[in-house]
């Protein structure tokens, strides 16, 4: 019987995996409807505006990318994180890369995800991914971004 | 047009993108540059002559004294442009380059004022509004534009190469659509592969109502019988086949040409193909040039010249397997990409490249996949072979050093991994 901690960390994992894709692929569509819950949101940040998702349209979105060829595979993977939960709601921040394929050593891109989790009582389900990428206006600091401790009342 | 898809990127955004793109090449100096001096085998840039690994000219023809002459007598004969519509008139070498063409390729030619014009002068001559066009993803961007002029004709982007979904769309389109047309290039110019000729063909049969597209422009001069190029030499005989060329890149000289199955086309794109009434006619020294580079296609000697091409390509291919360089493809084509970690390692391989004495492109989004960073290079007749070597050699060298600077900073990301708050730290 895993953990609540454990069932967090294999959320995450799952969230990455779904998203991921070989060359010529695409994301795993059915398995991100589990992995998020489905009235989830999907906002990302871009030096040039903020888009807002629902999965449906995430999925829109994607697809145009994929047939426009910006991507034809897509992988990312957690560098670190910082986690909290209380009863059943959880935040993960998670600094991530993007590569252009599992054993290349450089990334692509690098940025954070924050993610709100719900406990849908056998697991956790992505709410809200929220991501920024780093820029060189906005570079990522990886000792500052979670090293600092947020204390609250 | 009816482009078929449901969401859009908004063009200021990706414009603001690629801006950025450019902004982050400047600080390594790796596009947008002017050279100085110009010998074929180098090119100087920042007062050094660099080995030139860069160009399209692979049968080095641009510097060949034929071609020069051929230029300097028509400016002589005709002037420096022969400033007329061709709808009125049209300089007298034209009557020379297209049967020239003609016997090169053995398909009725039109000499386009480029080839980006002559995609827009053909594709709405050739698709009318009952048709369907089915493009792929890598098609040059000059195809993906010109199929903006097709108002009412539904277009469907099909990912690279994959001929399952060409078969898939074409069965699924047949019976709502007079033609489906296939847009492709022949050799995609940035990741060096060829079109899946043959499965294609094989499409054509089945299918009576598909039509083929094909931009050549990359294949021209270096492969196929006078270098009538890939698409020509594997589909040249099929009635629902059009190809583009260039007469740049490998030919040397300036325009672009269709090579059409029959005459009868051809009289309709020249009469009703827009640009080919309102775009101005390639210039009389050039036209001279092309004159002569097609009679030098035509000869027996042009074959010879083709075996050296592709020596050179085998021999970087070989070297490529020898040092492990991971090349995006591996047709035997005179472009190659080295596949790059990243757009800033991309960009810093071609920096240090040129250190070295080396001018290769750096390829990144748009002109690749934002997953598909490299260095761009090419070989041909400008190429010595102990240069390929050399260049090659550099290349690898450079690229172990910078995954060996990533390494270092993976050491530090696995100390600050450690170092850091996980789940394991979870507070419930």
């Amino acid at each position: 019987m895993r953990t609540k901690n454990e069932l967090l960390h294999c959320a995450i994992r799952s969230m990455y995996e779904v998203i991921s894709f070989a060359e010529g692929g695409e994301p795993d569509w059915e398995r991100m409807k589990h992995v998020f819950l489905p009235n989830a949101r999907l906002t990302r940040i871009t030096p040039d505006g903020i888009d807002h998702f629902d999965l449906a349209t995430f999925q829109s979105m994607a697809q145009e990318m994929l047939d426009m060829g910006i991507y034809t595979s897509f992988y990312e993977h957690e560098v670190t994180c910082r986690a909290d939960s209380f009863g059943s709601l959880a935040h993960v921040l998670s600094a991530y890369e993007t590569k252009r394929n599992l054993t290349a050593s450089g990334f692509l891109a690098r940025g954070v995800n924050s993610i709100q989790l719900l406990w849908a009582g056998e697991s956790w389900r992505v709410l809200s991914l929220l991501w920024d990428e780093e820029t060189e206006k906005n570079p990522l600091d990886l000792n500052q971004v979670f090293a600092s401790e947020v204390i609250c009342g | 047009m009816a482009r078929v898809h449901k969401f859009r990127f908004s063009p200021a955004r990706a414009m603001d993108a690629v801006h950025r793109t450019f902004d982050e090449a400047g600080k390594t100096g790796a596009l947008l540059r002017t050279a100085g001096s110009y010998q074929g085998r180098k090119v100087e840039l920042d007062g050094r002559m660099l080995y030139n690994f860069g160009s399209c000219s692979y049968m080095a023809l641009e510097i060949h004294h034929e071609l020069r002459a051929a230029a300097a007598l028509a400016v002589y004969e005709y002037g420096t442009q022969f400033s007329f519509s061709r709808a009125y008139l049209e300089c007298a070498l034209y009557e020379e380059l297209e049967p020239n063409l003609e016997s090169m390729t053995d398909r009725f030619v039109l000499v386009t004022p480029s080839t980006t014009l002559a995609h827009q002068a053909a594709l709405p001559v050739l698709i009318g509004d009952e048709d369907a066009v089915l493009i792929d993803q890598f098609a040059h961007a000059s195809l993906h534009q010109a199929t903006e002029l097709l108002r009412d004709v539904p277009v469907h982007l099909v990912r690279h190469s994959r001929i399952d979904q060409i078969d898939q769309l074409t069965r699924e389109l047949a019976p709502k659509h007079r033609h489906i047309w296939m847009i492709i290039d022949g050799l995609y110019s940035m990741l060096g592969d060829f079109a899946p000729f043959s499965e294609l063909e094989y499409l054509l049969e089945r299918y009576p109502q598909l039509h083929l597209y094909i931009d050549d422009a990359h294949a021209i001069s270096w492969m196929g019988k006078h270098g009538r190029g890939g698409a020509l030499t594997h589909l040249g005989k099929h009635e629902r086949v059009v190809v583009a060329m260039s007469l740049n890149k490998a030919f040397s000289c300036a325009g672009g040409a269709l090579a059409l199955p029959n005459a009868a086309l051809k009289t309709r794109i020249r009469r009703c193909g827009g640009p080919m009434l309102f775009s101005g006619p390639i210039q009389p020294p050039m036209l001279g040039a092309a004159v002569a580079c097609s009679k030098l296609h035509l000869a027996a000697e042009h074959a010879k010249l083709q075996e050296e091409v592709m020596c050179r390509i085998d021999y970087a291919l070989i070297l490529a397997n020898e040092l492990g360089l991971p090349l995006a493809t591996y047709d035997r084509t005179p472009i190659f990409l080295i596949e790059c970690d990243s757009m800033q390692e991309s960009f810093n391989t071609t920096y240090q490249l040129r250190e070295h004495g080396f001018f290769a492109c750096s390829s990144v989004f748009p002109a690749v996949p934002m997953n598909r960073p490299g260095v761009r290079f090419t070989v041909g007749l400008h190429n010595e072979l102990e240069d390929i070597e050399t260049f090659m050699s550099t290349a690898k060298v450079i690229l172990q050093n910078c995954n060996f600077g990533d390494a270092t900073s993976s050491v530090q990301r696995e100390h600050f991994y450690k170092s850091s708050h996980g789940y394991e730290q979870v507070l419930s």
